[in-house]
């Protein structure tokens, strides 16, 4: 959607994605912090408030995370439900498309060849066909894979016997968990115990890779600011991005320039 | 009562050969039970007797001591207010197994081979197990033989006629130490009564088609109140076989009231204050948290905490042992190492979660440095 004020500032991030993205940046600083605090028993912080702070939290990122992302995702686009899927695959899942994008980045990594556009602007239809980093689409399944694994893991922590309107979903994750934990010599507690542990050591690592490797580039702050406050994207700024322009064959014949040596391309690149 | 008295009376003790002495010296002993404790008993008889069958397989009788060392009640009050008649219980009984010729002599008030036989043949007894049944080799079960039986196929015979089977300990109820991992534990093969650790489908009863409730009573010991108070609800029927046990076991066949499945013994430690407050032991001796020493509580489903032991004034953390969770059907596989705390257990190449995970945030660091500096340089 283009900026009244500016043709080429668009809008990248919605307000909900911003305040999504905010609130579950927050959760899930506060809920490293304080569960490491709670494993690792330092002393910054009383046990009692680490716990609070963090039985806050699991809600704020859980609603965020089940609530308000899928609500964002799919009330952005318009159409049915195909279309809806379409632009969730197309801006969320890793395609054929990401995977040659992410080669280029390796391949650039180790000094060969430039480093690919990943947001790409459809100025025909006025959006986005595709805006994330491939790697942000690969860590977006994981993280929502170690969220829900994370979650179950903590119901088991936070109370054995933890019930919901009467279904003993405690003792169902239990239960699960006496089924797979002997495998690896443990008691299912101990496993799921384990599992939380190692689930919050890799939202150290995504964190790690996201903020590092995603955003410890000059040309990529424009999307700082854009995703904690203005939402904004200025188009003109080339890095990293792509903009599909109006295909001039689409134009009536007389209202095409006419040179000998003008050969109309579809896209044209920044 | 007449009868012995008048025997006691015509004893010349310096004439009887060892095994009347024997006899005679456990009579007395009856009678001076008896007298002590006369009134308990003439109540106790207004219900009925209830037979125990105790038998031992592969274990070290911590559990029996356990019993013996039970405090409120102790064993003797249990047995007399029960009107219990423990009528088989190898390291208690008088009688022992005598063999002529590789065959059975004398009779069941002398030969204790003579006198299990005659019980499973009467059946009407509640069986109590200790100690796991060793499968191997090959299924056989010959690396425990008593007698000339092995004591699978004494088990086997037992536990078809019993009222009721309570597994006593970690080894009769999921196979326990015996049962732990080696480079002979495939062949030894050791089960629980109706576990094989955490698998239900591979205690000795089922290897031998035999389909019957089990109740377990875990614990490396057992704690006497446990087992008393179990036998107890049995025998007056406050727990009825099987209608009553899927509502009083849990998954693993404990009773739930003493193995709550809601509740672990970190959360009754007497030490749980120093967990609170982030405050750990690092070496042991201390009086804070054993949790960074091994401590298992958090994983253990046991009332230790509220119960206690050796008369209610101690328990593991108490006196500074971290818990080693012996009531969990894994133990003690899922306890190892004892002292190394449960997360910092290899899982990749004898690598720790901790450590693999330092290592991978380290890496990605790195890269994410290296990324950033030819991202900066504008490569």
């Amino acid at each position: 959607m283009k900026s009244k004020d500016n043709p080429i500032v668009v809008e990248r991030y919605t307000v909900l994605d911003r305040t999504a993205h905010t609130i579950h940046a927050l959760a899930m600083i506060v809920l490293i912090i304080t569960g490491l605090k709670i494993y690792a028993g330092w002393d910054f912080m009383s046990f009692h408030n680490a716990r609070a702070l963090h039985m806050i939290m699991v809600p704020a990122l859980l609603a965020v995370n089940w609530i308000l992302i899928p609500y964002n995702i799919f009330s952005v686009s318009e159409g049915g439900i195909q279309e809806k899927l379409a632009h969730f695959m197309d801006h969320y899942v890793f395609g054929p498309e990401d995977a040659k994008r992410m080669k280029a980045i390796i391949l650039n990594f180790f000094g060969k060849g430039d480093y690919p556009a990943f947001t790409i602007y459809d100025e025909v239809s006025g959006h986005y066909k595709t805006k994330l980093h491939p790697i942000m689409k690969i860590l977006i399944v994981l993280e929502g894979t170690a969220i829900f694994v994370i979650a179950v893991s903590g119901i088991v922590i936070y109370r054995l016997d933890w019930a919901l309107f009467g279904l003993p979903v405690g003792s169902w994750i239990l239960s699960a968990g006496d089924m797979v934990a002997p495998a690896f010599g443990m008691s299912s507690l101990q496993f799921f115990r384990l599992l939380h542990l190692l689930m919050t050591y890799w939202f150290v690592f995504e964190l790690v890779v996201h903020v590092g490797i995603l955003e410890l580039d000059p040309h990529v702050w424009k999307y700082h600011k854009a995703i904690f406050w203005s939402g904004k994207e200025d188009l003109s700024d080339p890095h990293y991005v792509e903009i599909v322009k109006p295909n001039p064959k689409h134009l009536p014949d007389r209202e095409l320039w006419h040179e000998p040596s003008d050969t109309p391309a579809e896209v044209v690149k920044d | 009562m007449k009868n012995l008295a008048r025997t006691l009376d015509s004893l010349d003790f310096l004439k009887l050969d060892r095994r009347t002495f024997m006899k005679a010296v456990g009579a007395l002993g009856a009678t001076a039970f008896l007298g002590t404790y006369k009134t308990e008993i003439v109540s106790a008889l207004e219900s009925a007797e209830t037979k125990l069958v105790w038998l031992h397989g592969s274990e070290c009788t911590g559990c029996s001591e356990s019993l013996l060392n039970g405090g409120n009640p102790d064993v003797a009050q249990a047995l007399t207010k029960l009107n219990v008649n423990l009528a088989y219980h190898e390291t208690l009984l008088a009688q022992q197994g005598i063999f002529v010729d590789g065959k059975l002599a004398n009779n069941s008030e002398l030969n204790s081979e003579i006198l299990l036989e005659e019980l499973i043949e009467e059946g009407n007894y509640i069986l109590v197990v200790e100690g796991s049944i060793p499968n191997g080799p090959q299924g056989s079960g010959k690396y425990l033989m008593i007698g000339n039986k092995t004591f699978k196929e004494t088990l086997g015979e037992a536990a078809k006629n019993a009222t009721a089977i309570v597994a006593v300990g970690a080894c009769a109820a999921y196979g326990g130490i015996t049962s732990a991992d080696s480079d002979i534990a495939k062949d030894t093969d050791y089960r629980g009564v109706a576990f094989s650790k955490t698998d239900k489908t591979k205690g000795i009863l089922q290897e031998l088609g035999i389909h019957k409730p089990v109740i377990n009573i875990p614990g490396c010991p057992a704690h006497p109140d446990w087992i008393l108070l179990t036998l107890g609800a049995v025998i007056l029927g406050k727990i009825k076989i099987p209608d009553d046990l899927p509502a009083v076991l849990d998954d693993y066949g404990r009773p739930k009231v003493f193995f709550p499945p809601d509740h672990t013994v970190h959360e009754n430690c007497p030490r749980r204050g120093y967990y609170d407050r982030g405050e750990f032991d690092e070496q042991v001796g201390g009086e804070k948290c054993l949790w960074k020493l091994g401590c298992k509580a958090p994983y253990s489903h046991a009332d230790c905490g509220i119960r206690r032991w050796n008369g209610s004034v101690s328990m593991c953390t108490q006196a500074g042992g971290p818990c080693i969770a012996c009531v969990e059907p894994g133990f003690p596989d899922s306890s190892r190492p004892l002292y190394v705390e449960a997360e910092d257990k290899g899982v990749l190449l004898g690598a720790n979660i901790d450590t693999l995970s330092k290592a991978a945030v380290g890496a990605a660091t790195v890269v994410a440095g290296v990324h950033a500096v030819r991202r900066m340089k504008g490569e």
